[in-house]
């Protein structure tokens, strides 16, 4: 079985009519892909990372009527993923002793961040939906390729072109607005 | 629990869901709070004797009209914010249309009042308590969106609790109108929605506790 966003979302939607059978195929392909998910983005801390996979799967469950049958399925799964790993980090963090926290930014680094991400903002709303769709998710969000192309529903090949163009229209943008 | 245990666990209480599942939940929310604050108002305040008289007048529908719209709105807000993928909800607008009809209304009633009651009229009898009791009210709605939140995965709690505060304090507002024997436009347009910022500033502020999930 492959785990493509056509054959988990009509899992998924068998699941919501009710289907016990397709519910539990969809949490069993669900693990790989969430481990991978938060492999990627917790680097070594295993047990956080099946910690992780198995708070997802139980909010994927109890929380599946916040899932619209027509949107993709995996927006809406890596979106309840997001939200968890922040979570998590954020429950993390506090608890975190003090003489760790000399790489964190400090106060300035975050400011700078804060109004870069403002002027990013400003200048994606330009562009084209699609392409600032796909800018934020492969390069802010930090999805991959592959994961971005499954939550739109589209190509690969799609999302590379997309990101290019929408960069490229927003260097000149930049560019543009020094001179 | 390791993980394939987990899922068999969890996928042995499959249950259906409907279509229209969000809305819902958060309409039966709405509706069992609701009957929660007028119960609250008919023990502790009692409803307003003319009541029946009232219904049969233009002035309170205007207030149900005013009010009830401003919670219909809201909570499809609501329910925008209830998916994780929702992005920014859409419609926020929407909430002035309500405020402008009612500020048209109380502009119209001002203009036909001779300027030396316009204070009297603005005031009302009751503008001291209105907002609290607005806000009061609105508390058993709020725990019954929170009830309906349960099943649901909203991501911006900030923003998810001020559109259930706002929900919460309008429909708050709609139930007030039982007891509340005022019959200004521009009393209802400050007191009652004074009571309903406040609700949703509240719904603002604990949000991100109690909708954390």
């Amino acid at each position: 079985m492959q785990a493509t966003e056509e054959h988990l979302r009509a899992l998924m939607i068998a699941g919501l009519n009710g289907d016990a059978a397709a519910h539990k195929a969809l949490l069993r392909l669900l693990v790989p892909l969430l481990r991978g998910f938060y492999r990627r983005r917790l680097r070594g801390a295993d047990d956080d990372v099946e910690d992780l996979v198995q708070d997802t799967l139980i909010a994927v469950h109890t929380r599946r009527a916040s899932y619209d049958r027509g949107r993709a399925f995996t927006a809406w799964l890596y979106a309840v993923a997001r939200y968890k790993m922040i979570d998590h980090f954020r429950r993390v963090g506090r608890l975190r002793p003090i003489d760790e926290c000399d790489d964190l930014p400090d106060a300035a680094d975050f400011e700078a961040s804060s109004i870069a991400r403002l002027d990013l903002d400003d200048l994606l709303q330009a562009l084209p939906d699609k392409q600032a769709r796909m800018i934020r998710a492969t390069r802010i969000d930090g999805l991959s390729v592959a994961e971005a192309a499954n939550a739109e529903g589209i190509g690969e090949s799609d999302v590379k072109v997309s990101v290019h163009r929408g960069l490229k229209a927003l260097m000149a943008r930049v560019q543009g607005a020094i001179r | 629990m390791n993980t394939d245990e987990l899922v068999r666990h969890l996928a042995a209480d499959t249950r259906p869901v409907a279509r229209n599942s969000i809305a819902r939940r958060l309409v039966i929310g709405m509706a069992v709070g609701g009957i929660g604050s007028a119960i609250l108002i008919l023990i502790g305040l009692g409803f307003r004797p003319d009541l029946d008289a009232a219904m049969r007048g233009a002035f309170f529908w205007m207030k149900w009209g005013y009010t009830f719209s401003l919670a219909v709105t809201a909570l499809v807000m609501t329910a925008q914010l209830a998916r994780p993928d929702s992005g920014r909800p859409r419609g926020l607008w929407l909430v002035a249309i309500p405020v402008i009809l009612l500020a048209g209304v109380g502009l119209l009633e001002l203009a036909r009042t001779p300027s030396s009651q316009w204070l009297s009229m603005w005031l009302g009898h009751s503008w001291k308590s209105c907002p609290w009791l607005v806000l009061s009210l609105s508390t058993p709605i709020f725990a019954g969106l929170l009830w309906s939140f349960r099943r649901l995965a909203p991501t911006r709690l900030r923003a998810a609790g001020a559109a259930a505060g706002l929900s919460a304090g309008a429909f708050a507002a709609t139930v007030y109108c039982l007891h509340c024997p005022e019959v200004s436009a521009i009393f209802v347009l400050t007191w009652y929605s004074l009571g309903i910022v406040l609700a949703t500033l509240l719904g603002m502020v604990v949000g991100p506790r109690l909708l954390r999930w």
